[in-house]
């Protein structure tokens, strides 16, 4: 039944025609929220007590080291659906995510190395978190590289969606670095469990903020899979009515 | 035990698979001290980064052609449709690779330790973990070379070297861990956890990825 | 929670020497993210001419 279920509602042609009707409205919803949480963020919150206005750059940085590690697990999920179910969406998404995981991550490595400049006097430093995210910014390079080395496309996603899966296991080791290890890395400071350590004015704008940038990432997911549907379906008779 | 004295036969014959991996080990840790002005207090701060570096480009190098001979001749089709298990076989296959490979340049990692610190306590300590470390990153570029089955092992390679990178993470931490008198045991411990999960998962995962490549 | 937290728009261009780096981050996400889109329209767009040319 959960077999069915799946097959119902994942066919590509059903996946593209559903988001060419939310797509517009989430960009426009997210766009709106990220550009408002950013001009609050930017030009509304005092600068901080140690770190003076640089601290701002965290309502860039953050949303995309969180959405890097993010994207990386739901292509684990896809992978997992698409080699359990053999659902051919799965496989769609899973090639989609791989290279905005990749733009996000690279975010993340940059607006990092330009915030510890007047942070931590370097743009660099050779810590758990830090290299953690290099690891993963690597994993999406070898995980695109690894899809495209392969003509037969059928084979390339099996081989991708179980390097995907393999590849999770780092996941969890970046999230924890921080507290595994000792590091120059400031530690989270928003968590499940706890309250959070920032202050309430420059929690609110980064809240806005992530929401904005998992927005804004989701409408790329939706492009890039389109492409992919595109590319993977075009002999099939519903793309000439879809074009 | 067909299996293991059969993949015991195959490797031994092939002198290059086996040597080649140890000797590329043993010029790495001879040309470290080339590199640097030979006094001991030099060549002891770098020694254990190049130590580990070397385990795992010596790994990547012994599993280069673990499955192409195979692949090529048809003799991994035809053990995947025998009997036994595929995922047992591969991990014998990874079980005789570690005998032969692991092993040797594990108490040539003691040795090279031994003279260069001088200091047995610690030089007997890298053997547990040369010996755990070998074994993870065998199974690590194994799966790598399945995943790149006909496409060349960098590929594999790159592809699974960031999966190796947080080994390389706690086996720095471990060094120095020992090398301050801090309790060690937790990275043994973690390492050993690691390798059980990895000696287990990874010659399914492969069994599985190579069926991808033979359908 | 809504003062702006600059004396003038200058000031808050310059932000006592991090202007820089603020500036230069909000530049490199804003390119980032508009290449993407963009290049993955102009993808979608090349591949929509070539569908309905061979139709």
């Amino acid at each position: 039944m959960i077999k069915k279920f799946i097959h119902q509602f994942a066919s590509p042609k059903t996946y593209l025609f559903q988001v060419e009707r939310a797509y517009k409205f989430i960009l426009f919803f997210s766009l709106v929220v990220y550009i408002v949480s950013l001009i609050w963020g930017l030009f509304f919150t005092q600068e901080d007590f140690i770190q003076g206005n640089s601290f701002r750059i965290i309502y860039l940085h953050v949303p995309a080291s969180f959405l890097s590690q993010s994207l990386y697990v739901s292509m684990a999920l896809a992978s997992f659906v698409y080699i359990v179910w053999r659902v051919k969406l799965a496989a769609y998404l899973v090639i989609s995510i791989a290279p905005i995981g990749a733009l996000t991550t690279f975010i993340a490595l940059t607006s990092g190395s330009i915030w510890g400049i007047p942070t931590w006097g370097t743009w660099w430093q050779w810590d758990a978190r830090i290299t953690s995210t290099l690891i993963l910014f690597i994993m999406y390079l070898g995980l695109i590289s690894l899809h495209s080395s392969f003509s037969n496309y059928e084979k390339a996603d099996k081989l991708l969606s179980w390097l995907a899966i393999v590849g999770a296991i780092n996941i969890p080791i970046i999230k924890k670095s921080v507290d595994w290890w000792s590091t120059l890395h400031q530690p989270a400071s928003i968590t499940l469990t706890d309250k959070p350590s920032i202050d309430p004015s420059m929690l609110y704008p980064l809240i806005g903020s992530m929401i904005g940038f998992f927005g804004i990432i989701i409408c790329l997911v939706i492009i890039s899979s389109k492409y992919q549907i595109l590319i993977r379906e075009k002999n099939k008779s519903w793309i000439k009515e879809y074009v | 035990m067909k299996y293991l004295g059969l993949e015991l036969l195959k490797l031994r014959k092939k002198t290059r698979s086996w040597l080649g991996p140890i000797l590329v080990f043993w010029l790495i840790m001879i040309a470290y001290p080339l590199t640097i002005e030979a006094s001991q207090e030099n060549l002891e701060i770098g020694f254990f980064s190049v130590l580990w570096i070397a385990i795992l480009l010596s790994m990547m190098f012994a599993t280069e052609d673990i499955f192409t001979e195979d692949y090529n001749d048809g003799t991994l089709e035809q053990t995947l449709i025998n009997d036994t298990s595929f995922a047992y076989q591969v991990a014998l296959k990874v079980m005789i690779h570690w005998l032969l490979i692991g092993i040797p340049i594990s108490l040539l990692s003691f040795i090279f330790s031994l003279g260069t610190n001088g200091n047995l306590s610690l030089s007997l300590l890298i053997l547990p973990f040369a010996m755990m470390s070998s074994y993870i990153f065998l199974n690590l570029f194994v799966l790598g070379n399945a995943l790149s089955l006909n496409k060349g092992s960098v590929l594999g390679a790159i592809i699974t070297l960031p999966m190796a990178l947080p080994v390389l993470i706690v086996l720095g931490k471990s060094i120095t861990a020992i090398q301050l008198e801090i309790n060690y045991s937790g990275f043994i411990f973690l390492l050993l956890g690691s390798l059980s999960i990895i000696i287990v998962s990874v010659p399914i995962v492969v069994s599985y990825i190579i069926k991808a490549h033979l359908e | 929670m809504f003062d702006f937290a600059f004396n003038s728009l200058g000031e808050a261009i310059y932000m006592n020497g991090h202007g820089i780096y603020v500036w230069s981050v909000v530049a490199l996400v804003l390119i980032s993210l508009l290449s993407f889109f963009i290049g993955y329209n102009l993808k979608i767009k090349k591949l929509k001419k070539k569908f309905n040319e061979s139709n």
